[in-house]
């Protein structure tokens, strides 16, 4: 979508496309064009690539991140295809990628996938001149790029001065080296060679650039647990959290999940003339009033979908359509944000302070406009980062920020309503941002108790106890997170329950992964709900 | 007085029924005096006295009105709060159907009313609370939801008035617990007449 008010910064640069083309049959077809001189436009760059089968999901957002406004996939006519799926592969990949940048407000027409035959030399020049015209009518996209800083000459010269200030805020000369993070760290548990107080005595011995304890800097789950058990209450989560960012001004780059695909799409969010274009999936059954007081914000759900969706059955928008149909049970009908944003919690908790500071200065300016009382959100990440952390950062809200579970469990508590019986034995999965993060190991199970199942049985370990489901901010995902989702889903299984309830998207993305696992057939597998939608289902008035 | 000749009774005869000692007569009380010194109108209280007030089936009998009362007794209740089961069996004979029947849940199990009957677990909301004594208190915020037979700031500031010094913020918190249960057993009751039971649309 064009937007009307770009900044000059966006609005004067020259066009740039991004041709990635398949070696096979349409480079032949680019290579006459070349031979004959004749006028490919100067706009268009391309990468040769062997198969654009292989030019994923990722590589395709990532173009535009970093400042592309049109990405052409150009590969082999179907049924000429080298290897055989690829063209099927890359247009399936420019679908989903398509729709992304549609949610995102950058336009889906702004990436297309073509075919063409080695003798289609006039017919892939037409293309590109009909593509580039096109993009020029829209204008550049609205993604801003920052720059990267330089490499420093030595990287293992991490500036003296900041990692001693952080030693000194986070105290962790107080670490008496006693193992209690490790012996509670789930990703210790699971075999990794992983020490919370190792990194601690990495940071006091200048060690922080060799590399294992980088790799362990980037895997922490930041969970919170050790932090729950430390007598020293050395608080890790955020100390990594700081480090990170620290690792990131001196150029070192993390592990990013999924091929970065998540984290160019919340970069790209601190662009801000980018308006994204969201809720118009919105069921019919739902009431919404754009002038009312209070706003319920969504979160990522919707992108995680349409990524996720490629392999995994997950459907995390459904939680907040739900969320949204229990506030209208209680006669509040929200408004939403057509051109929300996301939070920014996985940028800050990968390290990037700068884009999360950005995105969370350009929320902070839209939400405070807006003449709202309330904000309500189901999602626990949206929740902590705008309750506790734009706060702590010095971004105040003008709002009250509450989590769907204390608005639920104060109408509850009003009376007159109750709950039909759920004919299944449950089990819980805490989400670590709402129970030790922010302390409120209670909330979901004040909610919990007033359902009606044929048992509810806690896992063995729960609550400030709780395991992760494997990942936070996208960062470091690998086979011990694997082996601590298969652990937990066993101890999910071993409470004999039959629906596993969670609460952060997050969590069902994780397990429900862990549950594919071809190997073991359907001794992971076990319905999986989100608590919101489990209230939905079974709340009426008396 | 004619019942079909308008919406607003200008004459409301309430009895207030249970044991001695749960504060039935207070109950009586405050809605009597927030009726008049509140909501500026005619009330009078007789109140049940000997055996009864201490143990057996007591009861509070108030009239509200707009005009001067002349005979303080109540022959018809349009209103009958009752919260005991011994209570209920007493004046049940009299409800007719255009009466409202409120009850403590947990303390009056049986009941065939011929008129609308709502319930509230007054007691255990008490306990809840803290003090099993305030269920009064919550049985006056939850009549006041109800039957709207006296404002909501005339019952809160009587209420206040009437309870001990020191439990004022105690006995707000338990008028308004069952102001907010009447509110949402209106509610309840309006969205299941629409057939809107649950939160997903049928």
């Amino acid at each position: 979508m064009m937007q009307p008010n770009k900044s000059a910064t966006t609005m004067n640069r020259p066009n740039k496309i991004i041709l990635f083309l398949c070696n096979w049959g349409p480079h032949a077809a680019f290579l006459s064009l070349q031979d004959e001189k004749r006028d490919i436009p100067e706009e268009v760059l391309m990468v040769r690539v062997p198969c654009t089968g292989r030019v994923d999901r990722s590589l395709l957002l990532k173009a535009f991140a970093m400042g592309a406004d049109g990405v052409a996939l150009v590969g082999c006519s179907p049924g000429t295809c080298r290897y055989g799926s690829g063209t099927l592969i890359a247009s399936r990949n420019t679908q989903d990628t398509s729709k992304i940048l549609d949610l995102m407000g950058i336009g889906q027409e702004r990436l297309r996938f073509a075919t063409f035959l080695p003798e289609q030399a006039d017919d892939l020049l037409d293309f590109l001149h009909v593509f580039l015209n096109d993009i020029k009518k829209m204008g550049p996209t609205t993604i801003t790029t920052s720059p990267t800083g330089p490499a420093p000459s030595d990287q293992r010269a991490l500036p003296r001065e900041d990692v001693a200030a952080l030693i000194a805020k986070y105290d962790i000369h107080a670490c008496q080296d006693c193992g209690k993070c490790s012996s509670a760290c789930p990703l210790a548990l699971v075999g990794k060679p992983f020490s919370a107080r190792g990194i601690a005595s990495a940071v006091i011995n200048n060690d922080l650039y060799k590399s294992d304890v980088e790799e362990n800097v980037w895997s922490c789950l930041t969970c919170g647990l050790c932090y729950e058990r430390c007598p020293s209450a050395v608080n890790f989560p955020d100390f990594i959290k700081e480090l990170r960012h620290l690792y990131r001004k001196n150029t070192i780059q993390g592990e990013e999940a999924h091929g970065g695909f998540l984290h160019s799409l919340m970069r790209s969010m601190a662009s801000r003339d980018m308006t994204p274009n969201r809720w118009r999936n919105l069921p019919e059954d739902l009431q919404i009033d754009q002038e009312s007081p209070v706003l319920f914000y969504g979160g990522c759900a919707p992108y995680f979908d349409i990524f996720f969706g490629k392999h995994l059955d997950v459907h995390t928008e459904k939680i907040l359509f739900d969320g949204i149909r229990l506030l209208n049970f209680f006669d509040v009908h929200p408004r939403l944000l057509g051109d929300e944003r996301c939070c920014g919690h996985d940028l800050l908790w990968s390290g990037e302070q700068k884009h999360f500071g950005q995105v969370a200065r350009l929320n902070v300016e839209r939400l405070n406009s807006l003449g709202i009382t309330t904000m309500i959100t189901t999602c626990p990440e949206c929740y902590m980062t705008f309750k506790t952390t734009y706060p702590s950062q010095g971004l105040q809200l003008n709002f009250e920020v509450v989590h769907l579970y204390d608005f639920l469990e104060q109408e509850i508590d009003r009376g007159a309503v109750q709950f039909s019986a759920l004919d299944q034995v449950i089990t819980f999965q805490d989400s670590c941002r709402l129970c030790r993060l922010e302390s409120r190991a209670e909330l979901p199970r004040q909610l919990l108790n007033r359902l009606q199942p044929t048992r509810f049985s806690e896992m063995r370990e729960s609550g400030n106890a709780a395991m992760c489901c494997g990942n936070t901010a996208w960062t470091g995902c690998d086979a011990f997170s694997k082996a601590m989702q298969v652990k937990r889903l066993q101890q999910a299984r071993e409470t004999g329950a039959d629906l596993l309830i969670t609460s952060c998207p997050k969590c069902q993305i994780h397990l429900r992964c862990a549950m594919q696992d071809p190997f073991r057939g359907d001794e992971l597998q076990m319905e999986m709900l989100d608590l919101t939608s489990v209230i939905v289902k079974t709340i009426q008035w008396k | 007085m004619s019942t079909t000749e308008n919406t607003v009774a200008p004459q409301q005869e309430i009895i207030v029924t249970g044991f001695g000692g749960q504060g039935i007569v207070l109950a009586g009380r405050i809605i009597g005096m927030a009726a008049s010194l509140g909501d500026n109108k005619e009330s009078t209280l007789t109140q049940a006295y000997g055996p009864e007030s201490r143990g057996g089936a007591c009861n509070a009998q108030v009239i509200i009105s707009d005009r001067p009362i002349h005979y303080p007794y109540v022959k018809t209740p349009h209103i009958l709060v009752a919260m005991s089961q011994a209570g209920y069996d007493k004046f049940a004979e009299l409800l007719t159907k255009d009466s409202i029947l409120l009850t403590d849940q947990d303390l009056v199990p049986t009941t065939s009313a011929p008129c609308p009957h709502y319930e509230v677990p007054a007691t255990r909301m008490a306990e809840g609370l803290g003090h099993k004594m305030m269920a009064n208190i919550i049985m006056i915020g939850f009549f006041t939801a109800i039957t709207g037979a006296i404002s909501k700031k005339a019952a809160q500031d009587t209420v206040l008035q009437s309870v001990p010094k020191g439990s004022e913020e105690k006995n707000t918190k338990a008028f308004n617990k069952g102001f907010d249960y009447g509110v949402s057993t209106l509610k309840g009751k309006e969205k299941r007449a629409a057939g809107k039971t649950g939160a997903i649309a049928s």
